[in-house]
């Protein structure tokens, strides 16, 4: 490996003290809303169990001690996975936003496998092609598909498939079928975990469930691919070196692919995983249109009901998992790219 | 030197320009008329911006899409069509190699030599496995003076910017190519380099057969490897001949004034450099092109523009002086 | 001078002949602006011109009519209450524009300083607050609003707080990444060593230079934050079920998607051009300001 174990330890260092910021500003957050923060954290309890619970929360919180040692409590439970109970599900929130991540993470894989690799494809044929009816036509479709509402696409995309086929039933799997064909869920990606077992009935019915939403979400890779990878092609057709291997009499279809799009491989994937890490989000939207349980159909279950620990739990692991994917992405591009050594 | 043999590098009335973002044309090579013979080292001589470069481009086929060609390229004496809907020239890389300016830039970062020579024999038609390429990679690179061992594994970035350049070199001559257009292959160079380098080409050239066209904005650099100098000023060739009859007997106002420009060794004497500035590529001035710099200049030059002219032998000038 | 206007490729300088060129050269850029200001115009005569005003304002009608499809008396159909929903969508586009106009200003105004002052002044100053635009940059604009929802219930204060929240920090970075170069240019060394003072530097020679860029990052992300704050209204985080704002009026169809379709899609739809409109003009000014994709092309070799 050509990247120094150096940066990559400065990266994640990097990295983790940005999530630990992100912990405290979470932290800050409860801290300075209206109101007393354990009544906020026991979720506005009323009743007769209002004030065990309040002190419960005083006690997990640590709110009788001063601040820095709160924040610094509130760290380590954050990163020994004891983000408090979620009040709405009665159950530990990082338990809850495991399961709902996996499902998201699931939905999310797919669509970049098909948004990335299409939309790149089509950004080199189209910087090929520049200035052509074909490479405008595919621009105009870029920043059309980057800048599509992804929920109206959703509702759009359910109304016609409803139209067209009669299909309304989303969710991740048929749950009748997978009782009957005793699928059991092992790693919480569906489509993983039927190819171990072997079932492929339910193997399809997944794929068929999470197309549709997938496409949805792979709309914006796909622009952004086109839209990136055409310029970043363009770029690397000017270089010195594509000239001089032009000039040896490298051939085409080699000073394309082997010199001109190897060039751009580092670029792309740092915009890719940015975008990636972006997309998350973006997955939870489409996730809640379709009715699929995931991070998104969680955040929507709560929306009003006052659940602040499964709130911070979220938003923690949305940032973190941005993070971490921002990170990876820069270590990969160091290791593909020689040059860097730092 | 054989004189009734076919030049294989020949231009006749070579124009080339660049179009900009309306559409206009700005010439920056104008009327060039070249002869290389077979095993001669040519030297194009000219400051920056003289559109020396872009006449080496044509001469390799690597002009970009925006440049317009009118005048005729002949290379073995076969006519080269810039054919808008294909190719530019079929042949690029098998009969004219190229080494290009800046070897950092010129090798392809994200790969080790020995895979971009795998490509370069892949381009001839070679299929060769890993261990073939690697010792048909090996001999070139000895004969730059390169060790194998230490190269062919390591990234360009990895290697020095002299290592570079021979790696670059031996590049050049791997395609089997006979004809060789190096554009400014020193220049970014150390000074101790620059002569290494001019060694290894007048080695390789003379070891190989290879007919040299070499472009340069320095005139003792061409003195020390030419057989025949071009001296090119404002997309013009303005003199042309031997190197000592350009050393001993310069015509050209401009030849004269860039050679006193030059340091000689063990002569003191006062420095000198041609006033004003060249003319910007495409902006060249109407008449003459030299005329607004030139010491000795007449009415005459700023009207007409003076065609090349035999002097005697070899030696060309264009200037109404002579 | 004339060799100075003549050079074959210009340096774009100020934003006014940056606009110019872009007008004159990119049909995308034009149909952009036709957008945009079609936008401009909805906004301002959107309440007078609405066929239903007050239903625009999202006041149901006296009698009535339910969910209708489109017809000539209603060109988009009624929603659920029996609203028009043309009325509703004209009104909803000065909500648009404004919750664009607030977002993109102060985040805009937070980001230059913060990028500007990191890369002038150096030293812990610049690790802090680099650090600071790190982690904001982190967070999405949606789950802030869900934090912030939790809190506070919903309101247009959500939806703007989230997305100034999340926004501020890409600004910052451009306007550090650009003040960074610029620190090192001539003029600046020679306005230090003239003995100017470093806010007045900053204020005249730093802010000046890296305005350009940072304005035309901010003109392609109107079209980001409309959509962000549509998905946030969308979703319900945001301004309360019958404000006339288009991610309302999309949420407003979703439980009838089946039936009445057209309730979600058409603002959806409005959505879409909006967005696009606006990141069209941004996109075509940033290439305009990339000499690079100017050059013709083909395929040569």
């Amino acid at each position: 490996m050509p990247v120094s174990l150096n940066y990559v330890v400065k990266r994640t260092v990097w990295a983790l003290l940005v999530i630990i910021g992100v912990i405290v500003f979470s932290y800050i957050f409860l801290y300075l809303a209206p109101g007393d923060p354990a009544y906020i954290w026991a979720g506005r309890p009323r009743g007769v169990n209002a004030t065990i619970a309040i002190m419960n929360a005083r006690r997990e919180l640590g709110l009788d001690k001063p601040l820095p040692v709160q924040i610094l409590l509130f760290i380590k439970n954050v990163f020994t996975g004891n983000m408090g109970v979620s009040i709405e599900y009665k159950q530990p929130v990082s338990v809850i936003i495991w399961r709902g991540l996996t499902a998201t993470l699931e939905l999310l894989i797919i669509a970049y496998l098909i948004g990335v690799s299409l939309g790149v494809l089509l950004g080199i044929y189209s910087a090929l092609k520049r200035n052509t009816r074909l490479d405008h036509g595919l621009q105009v479709l870029a920043i059309t598909l980057a800048n599509a509402p992804s929920f109206w696409l959703a509702i759009g995309l359910i109304v016609a498939l409803a139209y067209l086929t009669g299909f309304t039933g989303y969710g991740r799997v048929d749950t009748r079928l997978a009782i009957a064909t005793g699928f059991r869920p092992i790693t919480g990606f569906y489509l993983l975990d039927s190819l171990i077992e072997g079932n492929i009935p339910v193997f399809i019915d997944v794929l068929l469930r999470i197309l549709p939403p997938a496409i949805i979400v792979a709309t914006y890779p796909l622009g952004l691919g086109i839209r990136m990878a055409r310029a970043l092609i363009a770029e690397t057709l000017g270089e010195e070196y594509v000239k001089a291997a032009i000039a040896w009499g490298v051939k085409r279809r080699t000073v394309i692919w082997r010199y001109a799009f190897k060039g751009t491989i580092p670029s792309l994937t740092q915009v890719l995983g940015l975008a990636f890490a972006y997309s998350l989000v973006d997955a939870m939207i489409v996730e809640i249109v379709f009715g699929r349980e995931g991070l998104g159909s969680l955040a929507y279950h709560i929306i009003g009901k006052s659940d602040f620990p499964l709130v911070i739990g979220l938003m923690i692991t949305v940032t973190a998992f941005y993070i971490i994917v921002n990170t990876l992405a820069d270590i990969l591009q160091a290791m593909i790219d020689p040059r860097v050594r730092l | 030197m054989v004189l009734n043999s076919e030049p294989v590098v020949e231009t006749r009335d070579l124009s080339i320009g660049y179009l900009d973002e309306y559409d206009r044309v700005w010439w920056v090579v104008i009327g060039v008329n070249l002869r290389i013979n077979e095993g001669e080292t040519y030297c194009i001589v000219g400051e920056s911006g003289c559109g020396k470069s872009t006449l080496g481009n044509a001469l390799i086929g690597i002009l970009p899409p925006y440049a317009e060609t009118r005048g005729i390229i002949r290379i073995m004496g076969e006519e080269i069509v810039r054919d808008d809907k294909h190719c530019y020239w079929k042949s690029r890389g098998r009969i004219v190699s190229y080494i290009p300016q800046n070897p950092g830039k010129a090798l392809h970062p994200f790969m080790t030599i020995h895979v971009q020579f795998k490509h370069l024999y892949r381009a001839r038609g070679l299929r060769l496995d890993d261990r073939g390429v690697a010792e048909k990679a090996s001999r070139i690179l000895e004969l730059v003076g390169l060790d194998p061992d230490e190269v062919l594994d390591s990234y360009p970035h990895e290697l020095s910017g002299g290592m570079q350049q021979r790696a670059a070199i031996a590049m050049a001559v791997s395609t089997g190519a006979k004809i060789i257009v190096a554009d400014e292959p020193t220049s970014s160079l150390d000074a101790n380099l620059r002569l290494q380098i001019l060694k290894l080409l007048r080695k390789i050239k003379e070891e190989l057969g290879i007919t040299l066209i070499m472009i340069t904005h320095d005139l003792v650099q061409a003195s020390k490897n030419c057989e025949r100098i071009g001296v090119m000023y404002a997309g013009r060739i303005v003199e042309e001949a031997p190197v000592k009859e350009i050393f001993r007997n310069p015509q050209h106002p401009y030849t004269q004034l860039l050679l006193e420009t030059v340091p000689v060794l063990g002569v003191v004497k006062e420095l000198k450099t041609i006033p004003g500035e060249p003319p910007r590529p495409g902006e060249y001035p109407p008449g003459c092109p030299f005329h607004p710099r030139c010491p000795f200049r007449i009415d005459k030059c700023s009207r007409e523009e003076p065609v090349l002219r035999k002097i005697n032998g070899k030696h060309y000038v264009s200037c109404w002086l002579r | 001078m004339t060799i100075e206007k003549s050079r074959m490729q210009k340096r774009i300088r100020g934003i006014k002949e940056l606009f110019s060129r872009a007008w004159k050269r990119r049909p995308v850029f034009r149909a952009g602006v036709v957008i945009a200001l079609t936008l401009l115009f909805m906004a301002i005569l959107g309440p007078f011109i609405a066929p239903y005003p007050s239903e625009g304002w999202g006041i149901p009608p006296a009698t009535s009519r339910g969910a209708q499809p489109p017809s000539p008396e209603h060109p988009f159909g009624t929603d659920a209450a029996g609203r028009d929903i043309l009325s509703r969508i004209l009104i909803g586009a000065g909500m648009a524009l404004f919750q664009i106009a607030v977002v993109v200003s102060v985040s805009l105004a937070i980001g230059l300083l913060v990028g500007s002052v990191a890369a002038y002044y150096g030293g812990v100053m610049e690790k802090i607050l680099n650090y600071f635009t790190e982690t904001f940059m982190a967070f999405p604009a949606i789950i802030v609003a869900l934090a912030l929802n939790s809190l506070f219930g919903r309101g247009l204060m959500v939806v703007l707080l989230s997305l100034i929240i999340t926004w501020w920090s890409w600004y910052a970075r451009i306007a550090y990444v650009n003040a960074r170069s610029t620190r090192e240019m001539e003029y600046v060394l020679l306005a230090e060593l003239s003995g100017l003072p470093r806010y007045r530097i900053l204020f005249r020679h730093i802010l000046p230079n890296i305005s350009t860029p940072v304005i035309v990052q901010a003109i392609t992300d109107t079209g980001s934050v409309l959509l962000e704050a549509a998905s946030i209204n969308f979703l319900g985080l945001g301004l309360p079920t019958d404000y006339p704002d288009w991610g309302v009026l999309v949420q407003n169809g979703f439980n009838y998607i089946y039936s009445y379709p057209w309730i979600s899609l058409i603002p959806g739809a409005f959505i879409l051009v909006a967005a696009l409109g606006l990141s069209m003009l941004g996109d075509s000014l940033r290439e305009e300001m990339d000499p690079r994709l100017r050059r013709r092309w083909r395929l040569w070799f």
